[in-house]
């Protein structure tokens, strides 16, 4: 699946998402006043209006909520790599949160699924860790 | 404020492939804003307002000049997504004039993907910021995918069939047939070619997707006293509606509701706003970038239950001349042209008039629905004077 990424393209980091795209855990935003778990991280905390935060690391299970096989490439870089599966993933710790990623093989809504990260080191900062999918033993 | 506006004149370029106009997206716009004030029996001198949505390429300040406008008086865009933007633009001309901003105002958009980039192609990128961070480093790239993810979950939660995506396809095709302004005029579709056409993401269809087009439409809006002077049967803005549901905005497919069209609040909005329910409504046309969000916003704007999808829109209930609710009369994104939305504002306004190719008999009510499944959605309710 780096493949994907490549062509598709890494995240940009910033000192609120860094953490999530750089850990290589589940690393939520977590309000320092309120406890509020909070995906995608933001500026402000949406419960209280809090702007420190801290992170909490989920574990990394969670449970297929919708999915897609791309069949027509979106770019020419992703065209040698269809069709390839997208899978949108609600975390067992923190259901209201969705995570998107990969995954190789069958998938279905309802499947149990773990998480892997990918590693793309860059030029000008830290390691970047994709977080992806794979089916539960 | 009900019913305090109307739209007097529509018009269009002629509509392309993208990459085939002639024409810059510039000029398709200059050429559409001119037929629908000759429509309305005015003159540019008395335009004093501009709105669109989405992009601000064709400028208020170069458009008004290059046409020779009158002194404007009101300008605005609406904020996010695309399409779904066509409704709240109505809506925004609809307030400028009733309140006494303006007197004369466009609403208009043009779009010429050839000239500026086909919407079917995502961006080859590098480096991906903001909210797209979390989804185009896994291929998610294009809308196409947003909503085959928002329409693929739907599906499982509501038990809806493949077929009822079909359906919207089907009768956006059949009406296409009767409209020569169509760019899939003379292209029939059966639904043994619907199955059978490739998979673009699963569940769409090549068939479940709008088309890629250069071209532009725009109607003017007057207040109603004004409009009884115009040549044409002047349609009234009986109410129109834009928004988003409580957190709906939350990005990366966290919002609470998912999956969803986020049109709850919207439909709450209009019906209210409005007086009238689903059932008093004679036709609809509900933006069609993909098949799926349409299915999702029918069901959102209390025309069926979701559970009940597949059984309001099978049989051919979608379609010209028989069915209950025929959708999409002109062949809409999908087979007449994909004008961001603005071509379905001009057909809501063709059936009032009566001037429809799949013209439904009586109309009082038309809807127009803009955008489902991108936030904030929005709609508008057309309807006699
Ligand atoms: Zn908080």
């Amino acid at each position: 699946m780096r493949e994907i990424v490549e062509a598709g393209g890494l995240p940009l980091l910033t000192p609120v998402n860094e953490a999530w795209f750089t850990s290589g855990e589940v690393a939520i935003q977590c309000c320092a006043s309120c406890t509020t778990l909070q995906h995608p991280p933001e500026e402000v905390c949406h419960a209280c209006g809090g702007t420190e935060f801290e992170i909490r690391v989920l574990r990394p299970r969670g449970t297929v909520v919708s999915h897609t096989v791309v069949h027509h490439a979106p770019s020419p870089a992703l065209a040698a790599f269809v069709p390839y599966t997208i899978v949108l993933v609600s975390l067992d710790d923190a259901p209201h949160i969705r995570v998107v990623g990969n995954i190789d093989g069958p998938v279905s809504i309802g499947m149990r699924v773990a998480a892997h990260w990918e590693e793309f080191p860059t030029d000008e900062g830290p390691t970047i860790r994709l977080i992806q999918w794979h089916r539960m033993a | 404020m009900r019913g305090a506006s109307a739209v007097v004149g529509v018009g269009e370029s002629a509509y392309y492939r993208w990459g085939e106009a002639p024409d810059t997206e510039f000029q398709l716009a200059c050429a559409a804003i001119r037929r629908a004030v000759a429509d309305a029996g005015l003159e540019l001198t008395d335009v004093d307002g501009l709105v669109s949505y989405m992009e601000p390429r064709n400028d208020p300040l170069r458009l008004s000049a290059a046409l020779d406008t009158g002194p404007l008086a009101f300008t605005a865009q609406t904020f996010g997504g695309g399409g779904n933007g066509a409704g709240a633009a109505v809506t925004l001309a609809d307030a400028a004039v009733t309140a006494g901003y303006a007197g004369c105002v466009v609403v208009f958009r043009a779009l010429a993907q050839g000239q500026f980039g086909r919407f079917g192609v995502g961006r080859s990128e590098t480096r991906v910021g903001g909210n797209a961070a979390f989804t185009a480093p896994y291929g998610l790239k294009t809308p196409a995918h947003v909503t085959a993810l928002q329409t693929a979950a739907y599906m499982h939660d509501h038990g809806v069939g493949q077929d009822s995506l079909a359906e919207v396809a089907l009768a956006s095709y059949a009406h296409a047939q009767r409209n020569p302004r169509a760019v899939a005029y003379g292209e029939p579709l059966t639904r043994e070619m619907y199955h059978a056409s490739r998979w673009i993401a699963e569940p769409f269809h090549l068939y479940d997707c709008c088309r890629e087009t250069d071209g532009a439409a725009a109607i003017v809006v007057v207040a109603a006293d004004r409009a009884r002077d115009c040549p044409h049967v002047p349609v009234s803005i009986v109410a129109g509606a834009h928004g988003l549901e409580r957190r709906g905005g939350v990005a990366a497919f966290c919002d609470p509701d998912f999956p969803t069209a986020h049109y709850g609040h919207v439909a709450e909005q209009l019906w209210t706003r409005a007086g009238v329910s689903p059932r008093d409504v004679g036709v609809a046309q509900f933006y069609e970038n993909f098949t799926g969000p349409v299915l999702m916003a029918i069901a959102e704007m209390g025309f069926c239950e979701p559970d009940g999808l597949d059984e309001f829109v099978g049989g051919g209930n979608l379609q010209w001349p028989h069915g209950g609710l025929p959708l999409n009369t002109s062949g809409g994104n999908l087979a007449e042209a994909y004008v961001h939305g603005m071509g379905n504002v001009v057909e809501a306004v063709r059936q009032n008039r009566g001037e429809s190719t799949c013209q439904v008999e009586d109309v009082e009510l038309s809807l127009l629905v803009s955008g489902p499944g991108y936030a904030p959605g929005s709609a508008v309710l057309f309807g006699r004077m």
